[in-house]
This record gives structure tokens, sequence and C-alpha cells, in this order.
């Protein structure tokens, strides 16, 4: 009862946060993209984190998601982007069932490198055919649905928002159904759960199959938020390992672990990235704006974010391996 | 009439401040300082960090938004978004590339904050008729068309292509082969390669064994100069190397005089071309920096210093915008304009020049307006 | 076009890749941990004989001698302060600890070397022979694959013949064994780690003299040495070894006859058709996939 209750009041106030914060499209912005990592990571996390799965290759779904519906209304412009985003959904699906074919039958680092391997083959793929826009990318013109005003961040806002509910709801579906026993068998032993008559390679597919279609979602709505897509923004290996990070830093196979990792990873890489860090320390006079140090965080922390992004990953590595809702979980 | 002047004095009163305390001018400058295209950056933020220099010496004080895309677009539209409602900005230089400049050009009308692209390539970010994007530097399909006009009067029959499977790599060899047909160039070899690998050598054979009168490369970084070794090494000798700016055009290229010696290539800039200010801004430079400046850092001084001095008297983006459109300025990058033409939108014109290494320097060698030196052709070891 | 060219050429860049690979595999065997930062190590490796030949004048080949030592003593540590506090936990938290140690080093280098790209240019740097047939044969890929083949053949000694050695192939087929048998394990897991630290650091100052060097290489060859791992068997010194001349000439034939910007598909393609056929790897143990 009281978890419904926090759920209700945690829903009430992201949808209305917006209205909040008011016309603020830099913090929309953000929280676009704090909502997109959440699901992103939630739906890595029924494979990863529950089937025990982890995939390296998860950019490959957010890329067929992305593409395929960039690709369609460049084409067809008359098309409604959510007719696109279901296409995107198939081909993030088959996708999936190939490589699930494929990969499945093999354990652990094998599982993790052979994802790397397809989605680097999807990767180059996409870079070396003509039709996906190539090493060019694809920039889509305006678009439209409903009368929205896809200019505005709102409908984006409440598009990743929704999709983040999904993933949540199906997660928290799964933690109480038979598959998510399955899978959390799965999870602790292969051969045990194989021994109970457990189709493993149903069960793995199925899970797959559920994550690549979500993620595969908010690639489309990514790329019609930023109407801009190459190789290097939705098909790198980065976004599929950012993805993975969030999750271990919030929590592995935890409902709201993935939430709580991009809460904190995606201001932070945002405040690093655009020196709002550097800046507090000499605003709040800390540092004095002259003094050697204050230059050296003024030109250098800029250069130095991805290093910072490192040395918090090794930390929480090292300290946090549970993430931070292991924290506060009483250990098992 | 009473309100005329009621105007007339409440303006002068409005203005007087300005002329006993002008604030610093708010600009934005969105830059990859990090990620893959974090070499090019840098001479991109040198660039700018003189620019600033020489504005603040001439009593322009400008309070300057530094912001790092890291080549992701996602990035590069926070940046946007943060200089123009945070920030307050009056106007943006950047993104360097592409892809970045592409998604902000696409916003900048929405947000109505003049953007001032200063070496993004790509030619549609100009094409779109956006009202407040600007473009300093030549678009892509230039880099090809002065590359083969340089070389036209040497009656070149065949031609091969080599180049990097990014963005700037294809766009401009797809000019560069519109180019060809017209000149009557026959294609024999087209090997776009993916960037980084330690072997080019089966790629450089196949071209040798098509043997090519022109060889046209479009590389970045070191990619250049480990082509040009491995060409050495099978003995690949066209008639003239053709390469698009980046990695043709870099002063580390240069110093490699065994293997880069008669290379011709495009570029935006050259500090010993006739253009006022240019040469004096390389020896700057190098002073400062301690190495030769590439054209990225030309293009982002010229464009930051346009951007400051024209935003310096308009003081809000509208006005900025209008005086953009219709000013016109001289300095390192020879004369700007931004104009409409040919399907382009507050388009500089700037004509490209073609420089060859000679002894291991640089030597503009086209157009003959600009150039002091002859080109060397055909190319030998 | 000739057959030969590219086959020679793929073999001696393959000859480096396997260095790499066989470092990589090493690591894997005893540890059972996939090093995600292998490639920042070859960034390391090739900065260390950059400087090595630009301030000190000593040719990239000879520094070896000062590199192998410091790379492993470099690795040793890493390993004592980082990879063995996680030595037990899951395999994706080990993956990443590797992906952040890598991040420091890369990003680091970027602070401190900048993103110039730096050229190792020596005075062979792009001489070649010359065989009949207009076959030609790079001076400095020459030499990389020779130095390659004697240090494969000096760690194969080691392996079979001394007492870490075995101490150390005991530990890859068995951990639990050998602890048993009274090995110390956690001493093999830090000198496995150096080792592979200074392969990779090698095969960086290797192939520095006919590269580039700058701090996000690591990333390219990164993805290499897994498919040369994983061809090979994980943790088979051997299978890497042959697994990085396969690739290597993979690479050159699918370019010659296929095209340049296909060939890393033809690589992926192959590291998944050896998963599928022979998951163990071409030379890996059976079984050995958990």
């Amino acid at each position: 009862m009281k978890q419904i209750a926090l759920v209700t009041i945690l829903a009430a106030a992201a949808i209305a946060l917006p209205l909040i914060i008011g016309e603020n499209p830099y913090m929309t912005g953000i929280l676009i993209s704090v909502l997109m990592m959440a699901a992103l990571s939630s739906a890595w996390n029924i494979l990863g984190g529950y089937a025990g799965q982890y995939s390296f290759g998860h950019a490959a779904y957010f890329g067929a998601g992305a593409y395929t519906t960039l690709i369609l209304l460049t084409n067809y412009s008359t098309l409604n982007p959510l007719i696109c985003m279901a296409a995107g959904i198939i081909v993030a699906s088959l996708i999936a069932l190939i490589t699930g074919t494929i990969v499945f039958r093999l354990r652990g680092h094998y599982f993790g490198l052979a994802s790397i391997a397809v989605a680097e083959i999807v990767r180059l793929s996409v870079l070396n055919f003509e039709f996906t826009g190539g090493a060019q990318g694809i920039l889509l013109s305006d678009i439209s649905l409903w009368g929205l005003d896809l200019n505005s961040k709102n409908p984006f806002y409440y598009g990743m928002l929704l999709v983040l509910a999904v993933t949540l709801g199906i997660t928290a579906y799964l933690r109480t159904s038979k598959t998510g026993y399955y899978l959390m068998a799965i999870r602790e032993d292969q051969d045990a759960a194989s021994s109970l008559g457990i189709n493993l390679s149903f069960y793995k597919n199925k899970s797959l199959v559920i994550s690549a279609a979500l993620t595969s979602v908010l690639g489309s709505l990514y790329g019609l938020y930023i109407r801009f897509i190459d190789t290097s923004a939705v098909l790198d290996l980065r976004l599929s390992i950012e993805i993975i990070l969030t999750a271990i830093i919030g929590g592995v196979g935890t409902l709201w672990g993935p939430v709580v990792g991009a809460l904190l990873l995606v201001p932070l890489a945002e405040m690093l990235r655009s020196n709002l860090l550097g800046d507090a320390l000499v605003k709040a006079g800390l540092v004095s704006d002259t003094s050697a140090f204050g230059i050296f965080l003024k030109e250098n922390l800029a250069h130095a974010h991805v290093l910072v992004y490192g040395i918090i990953t090794v930390l929480c590595i090292l300290y946090l391996p549970k993430g931070v809702l292991g924290l506060f979980r009483r250990t098992k | 009439m009473k309100t005329k002047i009621a105007s007339i004095v409440a303006a002068a009163l409005l203005a007087f401040p300005m002329l006993v305390y002008s604030a610093p001018v708010k600009i934005g400058f969105i830059n990859s300082i990090t990620g893959k295209e974090a070499q090019i950056g840098e001479n991109l933020t040198n660039g700018a960090a003189m620019a600033i220099e020489d504005l603040n010496a001439k009593g322009i004080q400008v309070e300057l938004f530094k912001e790092d895309d890291g080549g992701d677009p996602k990035n590069a539209l926070a940046a946007y978004e943060k200089l123009v409602t945070r920030d307050a900005v009056v106007g943006v230089v950047g993104p360097y590339t592409s892809g970045c400049a592409n998604v902000v050009a696409s916003r900048a009308d929405q947000y109505q904050v003049p953007l001032l692209v200063p070496a993004a390539a790509k030619e549609e970010i100009t094409m779109k008729g956006y009202k407040n994007v600007f473009r300093l530097n030549a678009p892509a399909n230039v880099y090809s068309r002065v590359l083969m006009d340089a070389v036209k009067a040497y009656k070149p029959k065949t031609i091969a292509f080599v180049y990097a499977a990014t963005d700037f790599g294809v766009s401009t060899v797809k000019t560069a082969q519109e180019n060809a047909v017209k000149m009557g160039l026959k294609e024999v070899a087209n090997e776009k390669y993916q960037q980084g690998q330690p072997d080019y050598r089966p790629s450089l054979s196949k071209v040798k064994a098509a043997n090519p009168d022109l060889v046209f490369l479009v590389s970045y970084d070191a990619d250049a100069i480990l082509l040009m070794r491995q060409a050495k090494e099978i003995g690949l000798t066209p008639k003239a190397f053709l390469g698009a700016g980046a990695g043709y055009t870099t002063a580390q290229f240069a110093q490699q005089t065994e293997i880069s010696n008669f290379v011709v290539s495009a570029t935006q800039w050259t500090d010993d071309v006739n253009w006022a200010g240019a040469a004096d801004f390389g020896k700057r430079y190098k002073t400062k920096f301690g190495k030769e400046p590439s054209y990225h850092a030309a293009c982002a001084y010229e464009a930051l210093r346009i951007m400051a001095l024209t935003a310096s008297k308009a003081k809000n983006p509208a006005s900025l915008r209008a005086a953009l459109k219709a000013g016109s300025w001289s300095g390192i990058m020879g004369p700007v304009k931004f104009a409409d033409y040919n399907g382009f939108t507050n388009q500089n014109n700037h004509p490209m020049l073609v420089q060859q290494i000679q002894n291991g320097k640089y030597e503009t060698v086209y157009p003959a307006s600009f150039s002091k030196k002859k080109l060397v052709y055909p190319f030998k070891r | 076009m000739s057959f030969l060219q590219p086959l020679l050429s793929g073999t001696l860049t393959g000859g480096v890749y396997a260095l790499a690979g066989i470092g990589m595999s090493l690591v894997f065997g005893v540890m059972n941990i996939s090093n995600f930062a292998h490639g920042d190590l070859m960034m390391l490796g090739m900065y260390l004989a950059y400087f090595a030949f630009t301030l000190l004048h000593i040719d990239p080949y000879l520094s070896l001698v000062l590199l192998i030592p410091t790379a492993f003593m470099f690795g040793f540590l890493l390993e004592k302060l980082f990879i063995n506090k996680v030595i037990n936990h899951p395999h994706q938290n080990q993956i990443l600890l590797t992906i952040g140690l890598g991040l420091i080093m890369s990003n680091t280098a970027l602070l401190a070397f900048t993103s110039d790209p730096k050229i190792l240019t020596t005075s062979y740097s792009s001489s070649a022979f010359n065989l009949p047939g207009g076959i030609s044969i790079s001076v400095p890929l020459l030499l990389s694959f020779l130095i390659t083949c004697v240090i494969i053949a000096m760690l194969y000694l080691f392996l079979s013949k001394t007492t870490t050695g075995m101490a150390l192939r005991a530990t890859s087929q068995n951990r639990e064994a050998a602890q048993l048998m009274g090995i110390n394990v956690a001493k093999m897991s830090a000198i496995a780690f150096g080792l592979g630290t200074a392969l990779a650091a090698t095969a960086g100052a290797l192939i520095a003299p006919t590269y580039y060097i700058h701090p996000l290489v690591g990333h390219s060859f990164l993805l290499k040495a897994f498919t040369i791992c994983v061809l090979g068997g994980l943790g088979s010194v051997v299978g890497a070894g042959v697994g990085g001349i396969i690739i290597g000439v993979v690479e050159a034939m699918s370019s010659t006859y296929l095209s340049s910007d296909w060939k890393d598909v033809v690589v992926f393609v192959l590291f998944l058709a050896v998963l599928l056929l022979r998951p163990q790897g071409l030379f890996g143990k059976k079984g050995g996939q958990s």
C-alpha cells in the first residue's frame, strides 16, 4: 500500500514537472535525457538484471528504432510517426531474434563479446549502405503528429516518461510472474534451471525481444526529437556501455536502480560537460577566478570531463559494487 | 511632435550609458574539445583565444561562453539551448562538426539567436533557408572543384578516389565525382575505408593497378601520413595527389617531406595568401602556441572576430542577424559577405585555395591571383 | 593483381595483432576477466616508445628492453590496486572497472600529450624491400613481425619450462585446484596481468613506427584483440597467435577482393561463425566457455 502511494506521488510529480519549470528548453532537454537513459537502462535491466545476460550491444536496437523511423519518414513524409515506430519495433525484434538464436547458446563472456560483434556489424552495415544515409547520417525536416508542436520539448518529455512507465510496469510485472521467476532462475544457475525443465533459449529470447523492442521505441523517439542521426550518435559502443553503467551504478536487477543511476549520471555528465561544476566552485568563492587552480579548473575541467567520468566509474565499482540502491538493501 | 521628441530623448538616455560603460558582449562558442574531433577542436579553441585577445586590445570586451559538444549532436543541442536560454548570449559561433552544426542550425530559427558556423563543410547546413544560420567557410563541393580547376590545364584523363568513410569524406567525394564528370575525367578506382586502420596497402595496391592520373584523397589527421607512407612503400606514383583539406593540410604532414613533398591540397586559408593580416596571424599563432595554425584556427578566429564586432554594435539577436546579413568584412580570411546564391542562404562565397608542399612548406599555388609559386606537375618522388 | 601481396602484408600486420591478442588471452585464461583497458595499455606502449625515441633517442625496437619491464610493473600494480578487488565480482562489474581504468588512461593521456597525433618517423619508416613480381614488404613491419615471433617463442618457453610459467598454466586450467595445490593464485593473477600489460605495450611499441600515436587509438585495437582471443580460444596463447595472423590475412584479403569498407564486417561475421561452429575457439579447450 505504502509503495502504491509512493509511486503515485512520483508519477504525479513527474507529470507536473514540465509545468513547474515552465518554458525552459535547456532544463527540459536534460530531463528528457534523464528519462531516456532511465528507460534505456531499465529496458536493458530486463535482460541484464533479471535474466543475467549482459548485452554490450544494446545500441543496435536503439539504432534500429531511430534509423527505421527516420528512413521511413524521409521517404514517406506523410507517414504517421507512430507507424514508423512500430516498424522500428519489428526491425529491432528481428535483429534481437537473430542475435538471440546465434548467441544464446553461449555463456558469460562469450555472450557479451558476441553482442558487441552483432552491434558492430549493424553499425558498419548502416555506415556502408547508401539507403541509410551512410556516413552522412539522416537529417529530418519538420514532422507532424496530431497537431502537436514537435519543436517544443514537452511532447518528447511525456513520450519518454510514458515509455519509462511502461518499462517499469513490465519489470514490476515480471518480478512476480512465472516468466520473471524463470529468468531469475536462469540468472542464478543456468544448468539447474535447465534441469528443472525451463526452456532456456525461449525465455532468454523472450526477455531479449521485450528489451530490444522497448529500446527501439526510445531510439525512434530520440530520432524524432533530435531530428538528426548518424552512426556515432545512435549505434556507438559508447552508448551501449553508458546504458550498462547507469544500471550498475543504480543497482542491477532492481526495479528502481536504473532510474536512480540515470538521475545521478546524466546531470553529472551535463554538469561536467558544460563546466557548471567548475563555474560553481568559482562563483561560490571556494576558488579564486584568477588563481592558478581557478584558471586550471576553467580551462581544463571541460577537457577532463570524461576523465572524471572514468574515475567515478572505478570508484563506484570498487566501493558500490551493488549500486546506490545496494546501499539501502539488506544483504541476502 | 511631442511624443517624437520624447522618444528621441528616451533613446538618447538609453544610449548614453552604453557610451560610458559598455558591458562585455556575450557570445557563445560551441566546439569539440573532447571526443574524436578533439584534435581539430583544439585549433579552433586556439584561434578563438587569439580573437578574444585581439578584440580586447581594441577595447571590445567579450564574455565568451565556451561549450564542449564532444562531437555528439545531442550535446551540441544542449549547449546551444543553454547558451541562448541560460546565458542569454546574443550570438553563437560553432559547432565544428557537420553533424552537430546540422542539428544546431535546424533550431536556430526557433530560438532566433544567430549562429555563425566557422568550419563545418556539409552543404545542407546553409541550404535549408534558415534565417539565423551563417557560414564563413566554403562548403564541401568547393574543395573538389578548386582542386580540379588547379590541375585542369594539364589535361589529366583518369581519377581514383581514396577516402575515409566519414561525413566529410563521403560528401566531398560525391561532389568530386560530379566535378570529375563535368571535366570528362574517368573514374578508375573508388576505395572507401574505415578510419584508423594500420594497413591500407590492399586498397592502395588496387589504386596502383588502375594507374590513375589523379588520386583524390580525403583523410583525417594521421591517416593522411599513413596512407602516403604506404603509397610510397608500394610505389604508387600518379601525376598528382589531390588531398581535400583535413589531414593533408596539417603542419605535421608537411614536415614528413619524404612522403608529402609535392602533394596538392585544398584549404580554406594559408599564411602566405595575400589577405590582410594572414601572415601576421600565422606568425603570432606560432609564437603563442608553438605550432603552425591550421585553416580551422583561422576560420574560428575570423568567425569570432566578425561575430563580436557585429554583436558589440547590435546588442540583441534580432539586430545582430540583420547586421550580419547586411555587413561585409575584410580580414585574414579575405573579403567576407553572407550572401544568398545557388540555393545557399547566408553563405560566405569563400574562395578556397590550393596549396602544394614544396620543400616541407605549404605554398599557395592556385588561384593565381592569391599565389606566388607555381604548381609542380607531374608529381615526382 | 598479385595474390601474394595482401597475403604477405596481412600476415605481417596480423603478427602484431597477435601479440595484443595473446596478452588479452593470458589475462583471460588466468583471471577469467575480459580486459577492456587492453587497447589503452597498447596506447601507453606507443607513447613510451615515442618518448624513448624523441627524448632519449633510442630506436623504438631497442626501447623494448626498457619498455617491457616498465609495462610489466605497471600492470602488476594495476592488478594489485584495482583488478584484484573485483576478482570475485560479477563479470559486468569487472568489465566496467576495466572500462573505467581505460577511460582514465586515455583521457589522462589526452590531457598530458594533447590530441595532436604523434608520428614516430625513423629513418626506415617508409622504406620497403621490393621483391620480383611487384611485391613490396615494409621494412618496419617485417622487423615488428620478426620481433613478435621472438617474443612469442620466449613466452612459450617461459610458460612451458619455468615453474612460474607452469603455475600460471595450472591457474588458468583450474583456479581452485591450483590453489589447493599450494599455488599462490593471487600472485599468479598479478603476474598474468603484468605480462598481459607488457605484451599489450610491446604490441603498441611495435606498431608505433608504422602507425600513429593518439590517446584514443586503443579502441580500434581492443575489438581486434577480442576477436583474436575468441577466434583462438579464450585463454589459449597459441590460438591467439594463429588468430592474429588469420585476422590480418582476412582483413587484407577482404579489402583486396571485396571492398575495404566491408572488411571489418567480414571479420565480425567470421567471429560469430567461429562462436557458432566452434565456441571453444580454434585452439581452445572444450567446455571452457562458462
